[in-house]
């Protein structure tokens, strides 16, 4: 019995032995690792089926896919894994200095020659978009999607009331009291638990107030953060709070976006990535404007915050051509026509957004908003190292709270500052 | 020595071989835990004066550069208090409360209805922690249950709890002790039935309320599970990480922040490994003064 058993399993080793041998020795299959950070819909379900199509129009690569994860755990993961030998093989990055961060470790591969090879792939994508991923004159990474920050309001109520999209500061201070005195008790809509809403806000009014030159020494960590303008954005971020839900700080940016698609609150600070979700649920009317101009501010207010995201591929690669087509398999005009319908999130490729991808016509204002600004404001939690960053973001939150005072939340980030420059 | 010879059938010709033989049975264990405890601990001392990121290939040596800020860290206070406050009001529900429970549980009582109440109060602790935070950053939202339950009792609130500084914490606390009393409660009720029947019954003889059996009888006879609980519920609140960091992230502020959220936030959002490591041997040291405390406070391992 037991010596049948042992020839059995022999023979059972052997076939599956001689069944794994023809497929080595067959065609060379290439096996990509892949990392991005929507393990949610929509863009989860997205990504699979992308990643499925390229497999099946390339049946000797394997796309392996690490576990994704959300926004913030994506942000600590990404810094860890490039720094190990698990470097994912492709992966998703955000622009200005968190790409920075990872291309400083040395093990980004810089994309020049592959782009220089396929002219026609790079003339299709947006021109404005690659610059954010382009470090010290090289180009590190593709431009994915595109983005911007606006206040949405909803349109039906401001025409009633004959409100208009404001222009000005005082512009802006005046709709909110003429919504107040309407009986719209809390008209801005806002959530800030997640630290990075703050940042959003942070960035556009530190770029619309403080003098470019200014911002631009101290993001760069050149500075220390002493001009008064700073004091003065957060001035203006107290004021704004009055307006907002009571306790912002406890509830989400999508608890926000929810109040404000049942008509709790009449304005929010949203990304146009976002429209999606309004044209599913909002019963009303809506539209958008940009952060109106800061009183004194001399940062131009025509820029618009929102950095693209993109692809980057590893240095440590061993198939740098396949991963790069797998790049362009995404950035491309069916797949990124296709984002845009299942997302919502914007295409970088020209003409990927147009009438038959977009769930709402103001998905193609917004590219023509995106595509009129000036320059491109960098989210400041990306622009900013991340201990001033936080600084700005946890200071942020309590001047709402009250437990601090602008001055007091300067002095921080300047600390923070020092502590960046000595790391 | 005895044992050894009279069970053995034939013992082993070289008396070296003896001697190796129960070293190889505990090796793998020994490896495994210098590999994950002990190796890293030690290098932990090493970064503590050294910064350096993730990213960066050489780590620079600055001295005691990180203990200095750790003193002069706000930050560090706060966690440090919160930590504290963390402990204290986790002996009370998870030690002394819990024990109370269990042992009015265990009374002739609550017979019928014990296995029951047993098995409510434990479903939370089967709840994974992730879970059990989504479900209460719903209860504490501004219109949420417990706004509701103060709205139904006739009061008017609208207040965001984790918005607060003055009340992320104690939410966060409160959110702590209801998913783990259980557990702690079902050590104790196990401690309590190994209690001999006849102690009580003796007790009962001689004229003593049941306050006084408490007291005399099944407290000096769990001292052992009090101190496991106590070890483990103090420690515990000393390494919490998960509770504070999935509800309130630390946040608004810095307000909720513990040592071990602060000691990730250094090391994976702002990549300070050696300031992290720094705040890691902080917490060592902080639990190991606390176990040799409480071992001798609590005279464990003495026999009676």
């Amino acid at each position: 019995m037991k010596k049948a058993l042992a020839v059995f399993l022999v023979l059972l080793l052997t076939l599956s032995m001689a069944s794994a041998i023809p497929a080595a020795f067959a065609e060379e299959k290439i096996t990509l690792t892949f990392f991005h950070r929507w393990p949610n819909e929509p863009k989860g379900p997205y990504m699979n089926e992308v990643i499925t199509k390229f497999e099946a129009a390339n049946p000797n690569i394997d796309v392996v896919l690490i576990d994704p994860v959300l926004n913030d755990s994506y942000k600590e993961k990404i810094r860890v894994l490039v720094g190990s030998s698990e470097i994912p093989d492709v992966f998703m990055s955000w622009s200005g200095s968190f790409g920075q961060n990872l291309v400083q470790s040395g093990r980004v591969l810089p994309l020049d020659e592959m782009i220089a090879a396929d002219p026609e792939w790079a003339s299709r994508i947006v021109e404005s978009q690659w610059g954010p991923f382009n470090y010290d004159g090289k180009q590190y990474g593709a431009p994915w999607s595109m983005d911007g920050k606006v206040f949405f309001y909803n349109k039906t109520v401001f025409d009633k009331l004959g409100l208009s999209e404001p222009n000005t500061w005082d512009e802006f201070i005046a709709v909110l009291d003429a919504l107040v005195a309407a009986g719209y008790e809390a008209p801005l809509s806002e959530g800030f638990s997640a630290e990075w809403a703050v940042s959003h806000y942070m960035g556009t009014m530190v770029q619309r107030m403080v003098d470019p030159e200014v911002v631009k020494k101290d993001y760069a960590l050149e500075g220390d953060f002493s001009d008064l303008g700073y004091i003065d954005v957060l001035n203006c971020f107290k004021q704004l709070s009055q307006y907002m839900n009571a306790d912002p700080c406890s509830v989400d940016h999508t608890y926000a976006r929810n109040a404000f698609i049942d008509q709790d609150g009449m304005l929010i600070y949203m990304q146009l990535a976002e429209i999606k979700y309004l044209a599913d649920g909002a019963e009303f009317d809506y539209s958008f404007f940009d952060m109106p101009a800061l009183p004194d501010g001399k940062g131009d207010p025509n820029e618009l915050t929102g950095a693209p995201e993109g692809m980057m591929i590893s240095a440590e690669c061993k198939h740098p051509e396949a991963a790069m087509e797998f790049v362009k398999f995404f950035i491309n005009e069916e797949n990124g026509g296709l984002m845009t319908k299942m997302t919502g999130e914007l295409s970088c490729v020209k003409g990927a957004v147009n009438e038959e991808t977009v769930s709402s016509p103001k998905q193609l204002e917004a590219v023509e908003l995106i595509l009129k600004a000036t320059n491109t404001t960098l989210w400041q939690d990306n622009a900013l190292d991340a201990t001033v960053a936080s600084a700005f973001m946890k200071g942020g939150q309590l001047l709402l709270i009250g437990d601090m005072t602008p001055e007091q939340v300067m002095q921080s980030v300047q600390a923070a500052t020092k502590e960046a420059k000595n790391k | 020595m005895i044992g050894n010879t009279v069970t053995r059938a034939a013992p082993t010709k070289h008396p070296l071989g003896r001697k190796i033989v129960p070293y190889l049975y505990v090796m793998p264990l020994v490896l495994l835990m210098a590999t994950f405890v002990y190796i890293p601990m030690v290098q932990n001392f090493y970064f503590l004066f050294h910064k350096f990121s993730a990213f960066s290939k050489e780590q620079t040596y600055v001295g005691w550069e990180n203990v200095q800020l750790l003193f002069n860290d706000p930050v560090v206070w706060t966690a440090l208090k919160n930590n504290i406050l963390y402990c204290i009001i986790s002996v009370i529900f998870q030690v002394f409360l819990s024990l109370i429970c269990a042992s009015l549980l265990e009374d002739r009582l609550f017979r019928r209805i014990a296995t029951h109440l047993r098995t409510m109060f434990f479903l939370p602790v089967l709840i994974s922690m992730t879970v059990v935070a989504m479900l209460f950053t719903q209860i504490y939202s501004p219109k949420g249950l417990f706004n509701g339950l103060i709205n139904l009792l006739g009061g008017k609130s609208k207040v965001g709890w984790l918005g607060r500084s003055e009340s992320a914490i104690f939410c966060t606390i409160a959110m702590s002790q209801w998913h783990s009393m259980g557990y702690t409660m079902m050590l104790f009720i196990v401690a309590i039935q190994k209690i001999p029947e006849d102690l009580y019954e003796a007790a009962e003889i001689d004229g003593a309320s049941r306050i006084q059996r408490f007291f005399t009888i099944t407290l000096a006879q769990v001292r052992e599970m009090i101190f496991v609980t106590m070890v483990t519920t103090v420690s515990g609140a000393f390494l919490v990480f998960n509770d504070v960091y999935i509800l309130t992230k630390g946040g608004p502020g810095n307000s909720s922040v513990t040592l071990a959220v602060y000691m990730y936030n250094m090391a994976f959002t702002q990549d300070r490994m050696g300031y992290a490591s720094t705040i890691a041997i902080l917490m060592l040291l902080i639990c190991l003064t606390l176990a040799v405390v409480q071992k001798k406070g609590l005279r464990s391992g003495e026999v009676d």
